[in-house]
């Protein structure tokens, strides 16, 4: 690939994840058509019928919908929609799903950000110090560390966090006040055990990650010439050999954001009570409210996409060799 | 002799693998003097590399160690002085290019940057001028249209070229002595001897010593001047190239003779030395070279032989000759 | 010696099909005539059973040399020697133990809220005799040596039947999910082409659904039952076992001694089976010691946040229970954690060891 051809890639791979997309939308869309009919809609149903002639409801509710028109028509109409902004009506909350999350995106987006930041850069450091301090006390508390971490199920580190720090010592809430301004230290304190919990285990992965990538560089041979060079031991780890292996870990890091997002954050917000997107789209499950669920799947959907595009594209640009081919 | 700059005295050089002590270097000494290209030679595996790595202390510390000896450069010991001074010795005052220029070059990094960090570092010039002076080093190996290839990455470059980048690397600061570990090995035939030219040159003009590694005896007849053959991680025979080539004493040193495919002379077949190379965990009491040799004795299985001198420079490790 | 492998092979898969067919009569006997032999949970165990047996420890067995030079890669990790030898005590634990214990379902309101043996709590109990709330100290028993939860159920036998959830739900889905994924990943290097990438730009479309809320919603629109709930986990986890096989099949085919093979008139069919499989059977089986774990999370996670079948003793059932009594009963939101917290460490530690096991460049 030419110095142009970067372009090109990234173009491509546009494409090529607006093509998975529209696979993920189509996927959604029978899934919603499949599903059995939602019980609000039910609900509605019976409220409606008990004043008017039930077969009237049903093909009121059918055409408010589009159920009437043939399928391609209604996919058609979905996909319009979608790009319109018009993203289905919540029951449960009575809002348009649009400003349902409008106004809950924020909790996710900063419990995960808060999370990532204390994760990865601890995790890098902890791994690279541990790798260039192999088989040293140091290195085997870090390794055993990292697979603790991997290994404790982050909802029940959650719920042992609450017991010995909410419950028995008394130093946080045990339910999340939504009052708190943003940007406050109140608001920052409250995030403590949430980050912990959404963030060890991530930070035990990013450790290994780290360790081995370090590990990896540290045998090849460019090290030496480095230290041949005379330079301090610390420019020797800190620029050739991180540069190295920071791809390999950025890659993995991205990768794994998708993962974390609808996995580890969904718990955690549900045990702390934080009405982020996880727990908006947890109560409309349970509250039968498809549309919403429906629309954040396709939200999970589109932020992986988009991660793993910008994953590929990070790759691409930092690792030379496939920049200049 | 005063105008000696590196020193090597008894150095001994073991690894600690999981099947054993490895003693890839085990007493070995001798002299590099200002403007000389000394040959290391002998087979892979006889500790020539493990020899140079620890001239500047370059050896893996998990499992190797550096046990014992000194190794004076202008009277310094490199064994016992301090990391900080070591630091600004190595890529300084002793450079060192190693064999395989694909891994020893940093992929990330481009190749103007990698030829400028030691100057900056070492001779404390800012960023323009340190990459103008590499720039005349690279055109000064023979890189061809250096100033745009130095924006370039190692991996854009065939395998000469990168060599030639790390030469040029290795000459930044005006190293008083240059280590070079097998650089020609990995490389096409043409293109080994256009590097050798390089080498060539630098003694020359330069009045740099070299301290050359190989295995490829042909290579060590073009760019020599002493010569040091090594066996088993010791010393077998050192002398000048005439005397090494011209007289060759030691049994091993025969053999390798031997072993060159000659156009003058006519031979049905090549003559390989028997036996295979010693384990160095272990070894035998004795000349380390006794399974494999033509002439041994009873004693050279017995007593390791000391240091014999031939005649002015040439000397010999071995029991025919004491 | 290659003709003596041959028939022995043939046997082998002779009387493989024949204790397939035994299964598929008693099947049919069930569902006709006898009224159920085994639930068809059982019946998936059992299939699972044969398939180890022939294609698992009968390989082993026969090339003992090679099973026995990576067994003693494997045990020279300290690490993965202490997680195999949880899991067997799990495993004995799961096979026996709800023999030996009470009937975890048994609700006993007189005996709510048990601490462990060595703790005491005080309680508020509703005295019958004088109608009013007594607190009193109530100190651990051994007849619940682990304590009971709010409806007085015993602990020690709720954990039991936990690892036997978790292992029928790890070993299945897993199971389930690393044959999906292999058959596809086979395919599609074998298609190549067009089938090649239809079958990839599917994966990835599953690649990129968020699998735990996929799973939730699944789940939720179903019903929450075990059989489905592992089927499911399977049908959705099946994709990075896809992806390498496929990339091991496509690496493979170009090497020589394919070629070498192809040459000397071996089918296609023979190829993939001979050695195809042999050759990703370490990274299928590396994946699987680590999907096993998070599998069992994921049913964990699942009963942890209501979703699990009610019917079902699992970890994270009991865990959803204990979240709610974290002041008045800490032990039974403590405990199952625990015990999921060591199994997937066990595990997470033996799959290193067989990793390590498996990579030639780790001296071990």
């Amino acid at each position: 690939m030419k110095r142009g051809g970067l372009q090109g890639y990234i173009i491509r791979r546009l494409i090529y994840a607006v093509l998975i997309a529209f696979g993920v939308v189509t996927i959604t869309f029978i899934l919603l058509r499949v599903g059995p009919v939602s019980p609000a809609d039910k609900y509605l149903a019976n409220m409606s019928a008990r004043t008017q002639d039930p077969a009237q409801v049903v093909a009121a509710i059918e055409a408010r919908y589009g159920l009437d028109k043939p399928i391609y028509e209604q996919y058609i109409d979905y996909v319009v929609n979608l790009a319109r902004g018009d993203w289905g009506w919540s029951f449960s909350t009575s809002m348009p799903v649009m400003k349902l999350i409008q106004r809950h995106w924020v909790y996710s987006f900063q419990l995960i950000l808060l999370s990532m930041l204390f994760s990865a850069s601890l995790g890098i450091l902890i791994g690279i110090y541990s790798a260039v301090k192999q088989y040293t006390r140091i290195d085997y508390l870090a390794t055993l560390f990292s697979f603790i971490g991997i290994s404790i199920p982050n909802f029940w580190l959650g719920i042992m966090l609450i017991l010995v720090f909410s419950v028995q010592l008394g130093w946080f809430k045990t339910y999340y006040d939504t009052g708190l301004p943003m940007f406050s230290l109140a608001n920052l304190k409250a995030l403590i055990l949430p980050v912990i919990t959404l963030g060890t285990g991530m930070m035990a992965g990013y450790t290994r990650y780290a360790r081995s990538a370090t590990l990896d560089n540290l045998r090849k041979e460019f090290v030496k010439t480095a230290r041949a060079k005379g330079l301090p031991e610390r420019v020797v780890i800190g620029k050739h050999v991180f540069r190295n292996a920071i791809l390999p870990v950025i890659t993995i890091i991205m990768f794994d954001l998708s993962g974390v997002v609808f996995g580890g954050a969904y718990l955690t917000e549900i045990i702390f009570g934080i009405p982020g997107l996880g727990r908006i789209s947890f109560n409309a499950i349970f509250a039968g409210d498809y549309p919403v669920v429906v629309t954040i799947t396709l939200i999970g959907a589109l932020v992986v996409l988009l991660t793993n595009l910008a994953t590929d594209i990070v790759y691409t640009w930092l690792d030379p060799r496939i920049r200049y081919d | 002799m005063n105008n000696t700059v590196l020193e090597v005295r008894q150095l001994r050089t073991y690894f600690f693998t999981r099947s054993g002590v490895v003693k890839a270097v085990d007493g070995i000494s001798f002299g590099l003097r200002k403007g000389e290209s000394l040959c290391l030679v002998g087979e892979s595996g006889c500790g020539k590399t493990a020899t140079a790595l620890s001239v500047l202390r370059l050896i893996d510390s998990p499992p190797g160690r550096i046990m014992d000896g000194e190794i004076l450069y202008h009277g310094e010991d490199l064994l016992r002085c301090s990391a900080e001074r070591l630091r600004q010795i190595r890529g300084n005052r002793i450079a060192m290019i190693f064999q395989d220029p694909q891994t020893s070059l940093n992929p990330v990094f481009t190749v103007g940057d990698q030829v400028a960090e030691q100057i900056k570092l070492h001779l404390r010039l800012k960023s323009k001028p340190a990459m103008e002076r590499a720039l005349h080093l690279m055109e000064e190996v023979g890189i061809p249209q250096a100033r745009e290839r130095m924006r370039d990455y190692p991996h854009q470059f065939s395998g000469g070229m990168k060599q030639r980048v790390m030469i040029a690397a290795a000459l930044s600061c005006e190293p008083e002595i240059l280590i070079a570990d097998e650089p020609t090995t990995a490389l096409d035939t043409t293109i080994k001897a256009q590097i050798l030219d390089i080498f060539r040159d630098l003694k020359q003009n330069r009045n740099m010593s070299i301290l050359f590694i190989t295995h490829d005896l042909g290579t060590v007849a073009g760019i020599a001047d002493r010569i040091v053959v090594m066996y088993g991680g010791r010393l077998a025979e050192a002398g000048t190239v005439l005397d090494i080539f011209d007289q060759p004493k030691h049994p091993y040193t025969h053999g390798l003779i031997n072993c060159l495919p000659s156009i003058s002379t006519r031979r049905q077949r090549l003559t390989p030395i028997p036996g295979m190379i010693p384990s160095l965990i272990d070894p035998p009491e004795g000349c380390i070279f006794t399974p494999r040799c033509e002439r041994r004795m009873p004693i050279c299985s017995q007593e390791r032989p000391k240091e014999v001198v031939i005649s002015g420079e040439h000397v010999v490790v071995c029991h025919l000759y004491s | 010696m290659g003709q003596i492998s041959n028939k022995v092979g043939g046997l082998r898969n002779l009387v493989f099909i024949g204790s397939l067919l035994v299964l598929g009569l008693i099947l049919l006997l069930d569902i006709y005539l006898v009224d159920k032999i085994l639930e068809p949970l059982g019946y998936f165990y059992l299939f699972f059973a044969i398939l180890v047996i022939f294609y698992g420890l009968y390989p082993l067995y026969v090339n003992r040399r090679l099973t026995k030079y990576y067994w003693e890669r494997t045990k020279r990790h300290r690490l993965a020697v202490f997680g195999l030898s949880f899991i067997a005590f799990l495993i004995a634990v799961a096979l026996i133990g709800p023999f030996l214990t009470q009937d975890p379902t048994e609700v006993n309101f007189q005996e709510k809220n048990f601490p462990p043996v060595g703790f005491s709590i005080q309680q508020s109990v509703y005295d019958l005799k004088t109608g009013e709330f007594v607190t009193r100290e109530t100190p651990g028993t051994w007849k619940h040596p682990l304590g009971t939860d709010d409806k007085g159920r015993d602990m020690l036998a709720m954990l039991v039947s936990g690892a036997r959830v978790s292992f029928q739900v790890g070993l299945l889905a897993t199971f389930i999910a690393i044959l999906i994924g292999t058959i596809i990943g086979v395919l599609s290097a074998y298609l190549g082409g067009w089938g090649d990438m239809a079958l990839m730009r599917f994966t990835d479309i599953m690649m990129t659904f968020p699998f735990f809320l996929l799973l939730v919603f699944i789940i939720f629109i179903f019903g929450p039952s075990l059989a489905f709930i592992i089927l499911v986990i399977g049908l959705t986890g099946w994709t990075g076992t896809a992806r390498l096989v496929r990339s091991e099949a496509l690496s493979l085919r170009t090497r020589e001694f394919i070629m070498a093979s192809k040459s000397l008139g071996a089918s296609d069919a023979r190829i993939i089976f001979r050695h195809l499989i042999p050759n990703v059977l370490s990274a299928i089986i590396v994946i699987a010691t680590l999907s096993i774990p998070a599998v069992i999370l994921a049913e964990a996670a699942l009963s942890f946040i209501g979703l699990g079948d009610p019917t079902v003793t699992s970890w994270g059932v009991v865990l959803h229970s204990g979240q709610r009594s974290l002041d008045t009963a800490w032990w039974v939101a403590v405990e199952p954690g625990i015990m999921l917290f060591l199994t997937v460490l066990a595990f997470n530690f033996l799959g290193d060891g067989i990793r390590d096991a498996f990579d030639p460049r780790s001296q071990l």
